[in-house]
């Protein structure tokens, strides 16, 4: 099991350094979820439409957004010089492969919305800190639904001709149930209402997640077969 | 050479077209009669409904071919879980061709439903749980088979295939629920649907209904006893140049 966790642990540690190195995913991550927001304020009027029925739409379409453009890299990056023969060559579990992914793209995804919950805060004049905690809580969960079935497409996409387009295409159908999920309880949580209001959203992103991560460990060895 | 190579092709193209002579054209017909008596039943037998009028009988093809869109892309997992599990090319066979039967039918619902909505709603579109989960699902498919087109011939693509069709076929229930408890504060418009089967509907409506879901069912197994037979002879001629273009 140490050994497990070693493996995984090395995938993030690549991805990192990397990331440390480049420092291109971060930055257009950042940038682009940024634009989103500034180009959904300007599509929406929001001296008509109150912030608060619309910003925890844009913040997720922000996030996710943001996310695929690091979910397309995560893995078009190791196919570039051939890095993905060489992982799949190595002596490790195809699991821990996909749970390293995983975590580096949960945890950039995760630094990136920390950067932008108070730009939202700002631009939509909402006050998150009363409610950091349950935001955070629904945060951590949508992001890891979307980055389980990400991850998964993402390892998948990169096999085909047309790698970029086809992610987002594959993806988006996929994860609504998430979508859906994340912006309800975000608009619950910052209208002050607490969670336990709507207990079947709060299990659905959990069973999403969980039933998300059981596939992917069932079927990455279908992928990641050269 | 050129010559023999050619005529050696020729025997075997005549005997692999023999051998697949074998289809019996039973299913064929009985799908022809199946449809012949719906329509009649449609058309003749049953009686207009009292509020909706003639638009209501829309609904004979509607109902049908939902069911039909559904079971398919049931038996896309199904077919996807046992090539994952049996590795054989016919697993993947049935797979694209139910995926690519279930998509028709899929866009079909989609475009009965508005002509149907239309009149009766008064308006083409309504983001009502099921519409809007039927319209997801036609995409979870539609890139199904782009994966397809987009994927070189083999086995990768086999397997991506069937990794997405059991992914997507999971997704349903999420998606139902999910699209169902966001547009639970709106007013739900009144549909004659799967609750309108046993009560609230007439007897000769259930038996058309039934006559009409009968027939699409036959009609699904030969599309898919045609697009498996056409997929199968693709494969025998990507066979035969292999073996007699190429090489040598």
């Amino acid at each position: 099991m140490n050994e497990y966790f070693n493996q995984v642990a090395a995938i993030v540690w690549k991805d990192f350094i990397t990331e440390l190195k480049t420092r291109e995913l971060f930055s257009s991550m950042f940038i682009f979820a940024l634009l989103v927001i500034i180009i959904f304020v300007f599509s929406v009027n929001l001296s008509i439409v109150g912030a608060r029925e619309i910003g925890p739409g844009v913040l997720w379409v922000a996030f996710l957004f943001a996310g695929t453009i690091g979910l397309n890299r995560s893995f078009m990056l190791e196919k570039e010089n051939g890095c993905l023969q060489g992982l799949l060559l190595a002596p490790l579990d195809r699991t821990a492969l996909y749970f390293g992914k995983l975590v580096s793209n949960f945890v950039f995804l995760l630094i990136m919305e920390a950067f932008m919950l108070p730009l939202f805060m700002i631009f939509f004049n909402i006050d998150l800190i009363q409610h950091l905690l349950p935001l955070l809580y629904v945060i951590l969960v949508g992001t890891l639904g979307f980055c389980a079935i990400g991850t998964l497409l993402s390892s998948l996409s990169v096999n085909l001709k047309t790698r970029d387009i086809m992610l987002p295409i594959l993806l988006y159908p996929l994860m609504v149930p998430i979508v859906i999920g994340s912006v309800q309880m975000t608009g619950q949580v910052l209208s002050g209402e607490p969670l336990s209001d709507m207990m079947n959203w709060v299990s659905l992103t959990l069973c999403f997640d969980v039933i998300y991560i059981a596939v992917s460990i069932m079927t990455i060895d279908f992928v990641l077969e050269e | 050479m050129i010559w023999t190579l050619l005529k050696r092709l020729l025997k075997r193209e005549l005997k692999v077209s023999d051998e697949k002579k074998q289809d019996s054209p039973i299913l064929i017909w009985l799908t022809v009669v199946a449809f012949l008596a719906s329509m009649v039943a449609i058309f003749i037998y049953v009686p207009t409904e009292q509020t909706e009028g003639a638009v209501q009988r829309i609904m004979y093809f509607h109902i049908p071919a939902a069911w039909l869109a559904f079971f398919s892309f049931f038996i896309v997992f199904l077919s996807s879980i046992l090539f994952l599990w049996k590795k054989e090319r016919e697993w993947d066979i049935y797979a694209l061709a139910s995926a690519e039967i279930g998509v028709i039918f899929c866009s079909l619902v989609l475009i009965t439903g508005p002509i149907w909505a239309r009149p009766i709603w008064g308006v083409w579109w309504m983001w009502d749980a099921r519409l809007t989960s039927t319209l997801i699902l036609w995409l979870i498919y539609v890139s199904y088979l782009m994966l397809r087109a987009q994927a070189d011939a083999g086995s990768m693509r086999a397997r991506l295939a069937a990794v997405l069709g059991i992914v997507g076929f999971l997704d349903i229930p999420f998606i139902h629920f999910s699209v169902l408890w966001w547009n639970s504060v709106h007013p739900q418009p009144k549909m004659i649907s799967e609750e309108g089967l046993g009560k609230g509907m007439d007897p000769s409506m259930v038996a058309t209904l039934m006559i009409s879901l009968g027939a699409f069912t036959l009609l699904y197994f030969v599309f898919m006893g045609q697009r498996i037979q056409v997929e199968k002879m693709r494969d025998e001629v990507e066979q035969l140049k292999k073996d007699h273009l190429y090489s040598r």
